[in-house]
């Protein structure tokens, strides 16, 4: 009995000890357990189109030839993309922008994002940047961003000069589950697997929760460079912040609509630049040919010794094949 | 306030040190320790023991204590540990209602963070027990009372001024499902697997289902 009452009194000082010697901090705090968006911290650099915040900025003389550089996810962020920048002393003018919901840009309901609103935004970012009706426009896409680019010129065929695509993670539905069933292998019994789910009985949210739903995919984005990861990622490389529902909310329309990119992409005719890692396992040259094979033209690269992330981690072999493809259009 | 209410709940918890789920048509008074191995899914793929102690009270109590790792490289830098106790509210005929209340400590690691959470899981358990066997449906409510969150070294670089700290409130998930066993000897296998959904009754986990299989020996 006297132990008993021992371990209680113990239990309760511990108990009393963790509330007295440390603050509560709601989780939901802007800040707190991710970086603030730009609509919650106006020193963010940023711009207002399309009815809604993009976290942007730019290098090089404006007057330049444009280079858009579209980071993946849905939902990630241009933060391992910014090599990408010495274009700008390459002579182009070099636009970075998060997309809608994601990185520091403003966050929106799930059930407001659709893919026509991304190419929309896109559509009004160049609009935003243009400084003369005949400045060229380039777009580089990395993975989703690649996508997303396609999608745009899907649509807007004239209005890009040229267009590279770093492992587009499929230009239609089909391929799209084809690489995200290749790339995405779950093994129950990993460390990677179990670091991905484990964490559901730590923090929950409810929908449009962002901070907390934001922190969650943060946490669990570990699982892309864990050691033998399909992709080929070295390791982890740096971002602000991922968008939990922006991914959630383009994921359910990409299940539930399906997709096709390629539907007009036989107006392009402007040749393509198609990039691959040589690590990573799941795209390699036979899906960078089957991405092709959307384009009346098109050139593929190899990046050696890299993989799915090539601009942050192998940026010195991607630079010259980007600059040496910008400069045969420009 | 709110500190307030968590450590009465958490006392509440310590002092009646309800728990876990058996069959008590197959046990003898004399048998008085429980010890218990399972394996399933319990938000991730996991191994677990645990053991009980049995009180031959008016009301049947038994105290137990559980931990459970998930399977991966790094052995207990996840893990979830439980103490508490199980009671038999209602007997009447083959039909029995059991209570059960946790309290609950959670470590989780990864390459940007480290968490301890302090929680408790509350359950009911009805259903129809014979000696030999028994069936039961289940409902328990797992709180992830507070969260103490450390980013890590990698964390810090992409994020200088994240925040080392307690996090109120956390969580929480309900799940609810079905049970069964079949006792031998004195030895008892069960299983139990249901649907897991978060407390706002909308969102999912991410695999929003757990199972477990186990092996209990009584002594």
């Amino acid at each position: 009995m006297k132990s008993k009452k021992k371990l209680l009194i113990v239990t309760l000082s511990i108990l009393v000890g963790i509330q007295f010697s440390c603050s509560d901090i709601d989780p939901n705090e802007p800040g707190a357990l991710v970086p603030k968006t730009a609509e919650q911290d106006a020193n963010i650099p940023a711009i207002d189109v399309n009815g809604t915040r993009l976290h942007a900025e730019t290098f090089g003389d404006p007057n330049n030839s444009m280079v858009i550089f579209l980071h993946g996810g849905p939902g990630a962020d241009y933060r391992n993309g910014i090599n990408v920048k010495e274009l700008a002393n390459d002579g182009y003018y070099v636009v970075f922008y998060d997309q809608r919901g994601s990185g520091l840009s403003k966050r929106h309901d799930k059930n407001s994002y659709t893919i026509q609103m991304m190419i929309d935004d896109l559509g009004a970012v160049i609009e935003y940047y243009k400084t003369s009706p005949t400045q060229k426009v380039f777009l580089i896409g990395h993975s989703w961003g690649a996508m997303l680019s396609t999608a745009y010129v899907n649509q807007n065929p004239s209005n890009i000069t040229g267009l590279i695509l770093a492992e587009a993670g499929g230009l239609n539905y089909d391929d799209f589950t084809t690489y995200g069933e290749s790339s995405k292998k779950l093994n129950l019994f990993s460390e990677t697997t179990n670091n991905v789910l484990y964490i559901d009985q730590f923090f929950t949210g409810k929908e449009n929760q962002h901070e907390i739903l934001d922190y969650k995919l943060n946490i669990r984005s570990a699982f892309s460079f864990a050691p033998g990861n399909e992709e080929g990622i070295e390791g982890p490389s740096p971002f602000w912040r991922n968008g939990a529902m922006v991914l959630a909310g383009l994921a359910d329309i990409a299940e539930k609509d399906k997709f096709d990119f390629t539907t007009n992409l036989g107006q392009y005719s402007t040749k393509v630049l198609l990039l691959y890692g040589e690590n990573n396992k799941s795209y390699g040259l036979s899906f960078a040919q089957k991405e092709a094979n959307y384009f009346p033209s098109s050139d593929i690269a190899k990046i050696e010794n890299t993989g799915h992330e090539m601009f942050y981690f192998n940026w010195n072999s991607v630079h010259p094949k980007v600059l040496a493809y910008l400069n045969t259009l420009n | 306030m709110k500190s307030k209410f968590i450590i009465l709940v958490l006392i509440l918890m310590t002092i009646n040190s309800f728990s876990q789920n058996l069959n008590w048509r197959s046990m003898t008074s004399e048998q008085r320790h429980l010890f218990n191995i399972n394996f399933g899914f319990d938000y991730g793929t996991t191994v677990g023991i645990g053991y009980g102690y049995k009180f031959n009270t008016k009301l049947p109590i038994v105290l137990n204590t559980e931990f459970s790792v998930p399977f991966g490289e790094k052995i207990v830098d996840d893990l979830k540990s439980k103490i508490g106790g199980q009671i038999e509210i209602l007997n009447i005929n083959e039909f029995s209602t059991t209570l059960k209340a946790y309290g609950v400590f959670r470590r989780y690691e990864n390459k940007f963070t480290r968490l301890f959470n302090i929680g408790s899981e509350f359950a009911i358990v009805s259903g129809y027990y014979k000696p030999k066997w028994y069936v039961a449906g289940e409902l328990s409510f797992d709180k992830a009372i507070t969260t103490h969150v450390k980013p890590s070294d990698l964390t810090r670089t992409y994020f200088p001024e994240a925040i080392d700290g307690w996090f109120i409130p956390s969580g929480g998930n309900f799940s609810y499902g079905i049970q069964t066993g079949y006792s031998f000897g004195t030895n008892e296998i069960n299983l139990k697997g249901g649907k897991v959904i978060e407390e706002d009754f909308k969102s999912d986990s991410f695999v929003p289902f757990y199972l477990s299989l186990g092996y209990t020996k009584r002594i």
